[in-house]
């Protein structure tokens, strides 16, 4: 019967169970902000496409019914979804913040709203709708909301920025902790090392037992953390998905779908696969400096 | 696995020019050492305590490297060396070391198995060669136990198992029969002498047990505050 091999490097001590937690929590620091990123993204997307789409007819020194007729025809153009006149109420709880709770004044001249949802990504929708105006001769302007969705696209790119600057700090870090312990643990193995040298192993032999060991290790840590995240995020999900609102289309917008879990399971795998080449470059390059 | 067998087959197995070697904190502790070991000889090494033994056998296994002079084995300069040369120089090199070197975690078997293990063998291709070496140096009954289980003699007999199992062309012992009793002692040298007789192995011994010596018909070195003497008080040149 053949002799089941002991690993060369005797199994883990203290200091790789630190090593497994730092691995496990970078990893899920690094999982929840790529899907953070991910989330960013989608809500960054939805919401520039949503207020790009929402256009304010403002129409002056016309009557109600004349507007009424600019609202179908300007439902009728290719773009747009939806044109609606918005009623006095509408517009008295628009000004509310201005005039107060009080209402209008009734001898206030108050323009007429024309509220418009369209579909930018097929064309822009506000010259056709200034035609719309002009031959039924209204006093109108068209108010889009393209710069300001510019500025919003703006903003949530800088902060996808920032997100992917925290993957790859953690990233970073990671490979740093791994290539640290590694070196921590060709240190207290000298003897096995210089043992195994004498034997005749090459550097390459050596620095694989510490690869694999490591590998392991990262795999294992980096799956906790995955787990972790998935967690978190399905809590978020499941418990935080009721809540909507402008403060809602703001935050991310957390999922699990099929890219989400694609990064829980790629988050062990990169791990593993940084441990086992930041022990490879370590222990080699350490090696140099022994027997 | 790869290995350096020069075709000069009259070079010695270890030829040392002028070596010396300082370390920083000791000083000189070899000084223009001039040696040659033919293939196939077997020699002893003495010296008292502190006299540099231990030093230049590690030379000789390559451990380090020489601060001045020139080693070269089986005509092989070792100082430019790459490391991949080296590793499979070393495999040619048995060592018995003076505190075993054993890894503790490791059975007896293991140990013995570890220079096959690193060159890439399976254990299935070495089974039972491992344990015909064991059985031969008296440990067939603790093939399977664990290192800090074995004596300090059945850990000895576990070294000399290793250093033996490649059939190196040199086996270099730092005080083999240091941890044992004298029969045992006797027994392990002249398990080394069978060794030289057969097989042509090149051996040298460090000992400073000099009545082991008085009983076999071999060359003794002696060193002597790092310089190296020929003593041909017990036997034949080296």
């Amino acid at each position: 019967m053949m002799k089941r091999e002991t690993p060369l490097l005797p199994i883990s001590d203290a200091r790789e169970a630190a090593l497994f937690f730092v691995v496990g929590a970078l990893c899920f620091l690094a999982a929840l902000a790529a899907l953070t990123t991910r989330g960013t993204y989608k809500a960054a997307e939805a919401w520039g496409a949503q207020i790009e789409g929402d256009i304010t007819v403002v129409m002056r020194d016309t009557d109600r019914r004349t507007a009424e007729q600019a609202a179908d025809r300007v439902t009728g153009l290719a773009s747009v979804f939806e044109a609606r006149i918005l009623s006095r109420e509408e517009v008295e709880a628009l000004l509310e913040p201005s005039l107060g709770p009080g209402g209008m004044p009734d001898g206030l001249p108050v323009p007429i709203l024309m509220v418009v949802q369209a579909d930018t990504s097929v064309g822009d929708p506000a010259q056709s709708i200034e035609g719309v105006l002009d031959d039924l001769s209204i006093d109108g302007d068209v108010a889009g909301n393209a710069g300001y969705a510019e500025n919003v696209r703006g903003a949530l790119g800088v902060l996808r920025l920032v997100a992917l600057s925290i993957v790859a700090l953690l990233s970073a870090t990671a490979v740093a902790v791994i290539a640290f312990a590694t070196h921590a643990a060709l240190l207290a193995r000298r003897d096995i090392v210089d043992v195994l040298h004498l034997s005749g192993a090459e550097d390459r032999f050596i620095a694989g037992l510490f690869e694999r060991r490591f590998w392991v290790l990262a795999l294992q840590a980096g799956l906790g953390g995955s787990v972790a995240a998935l967690m978190i995020t399905a809590l978020i999900v499941f418990t935080g998905s009721g809540s909507d609102g402008v403060e809602a289309q703001l935050l991310p917008r957390l999922s699990l779908d099929f890219w989400d879990i694609v990064i829980l399971l790629v988050t062990p795998l990169m791990a593993g696969l940084a441990a086992r080449i930041a022990a490879r470059v370590t222990v080699l390059a350490s090696l140099k400096d022994t027997l | 696995m790869s290995r350096i067998r020069p075709d000069l087959s009259d070079e010695p197995a270890v030829r040392l020019d002028g070596v010396s070697l300082t370390y920083e904190r000791t000083g000189e502790v070899l000084s223009e050492i001039d040696l040659i070991l033919k293939q196939g000889s077997f020699t002893f090494l003495t010296g008292p305590s502190g006299a540099g033994k231990s030093s230049l056998l590690k030379l000789m296994y390559l451990a380090h490297g020489p601060t001045r002079g020139g080693i070269r084995l089986f005509g092989r300069q070792t100082y430019d060396l790459k490391r991949k040369q080296l590793a499979a120089l070393r495999r040619r090199i048995g060592v018995v070391f003076q505190e075993f070197r054993l890894l503790n975690h490791l059975t007896a078997f293991e140990n013995v198995a570890l220079p096959l293990r690193v060159s890439g063998m399976k254990a299935d291709s070495y089974q039972n060669e491992v344990i015909d070496l064991l059985r031969w140096v008296g440990l067939g009954e603790r093939v399977d136990t664990p290192t800090p289980a074995l004596s300090g003699g059945e850990q000895q007999r576990v070294a000399i198992a290793r250093a033996l199992i490649n059939k190196p062309d040199l086996l270099i012992a730092d005080e083999p029969t240091g941890n044992v009793d004298p029969e045992m002692g006797q027994k392990i040298l002249r398990l080394f002498a069978e060794l030289n007789k057969r097989v042509g192995t090149t051996i040298l011994i460090a000992t400073h047990d000099l009545d082991l010596i008085r009983e076999f018909d071999a060359p003794v070195l002696r060193l002597s505050n790092g310089l190296l003497v020929r003593d041909v008080e017990f036997g034949g040149e080296a």
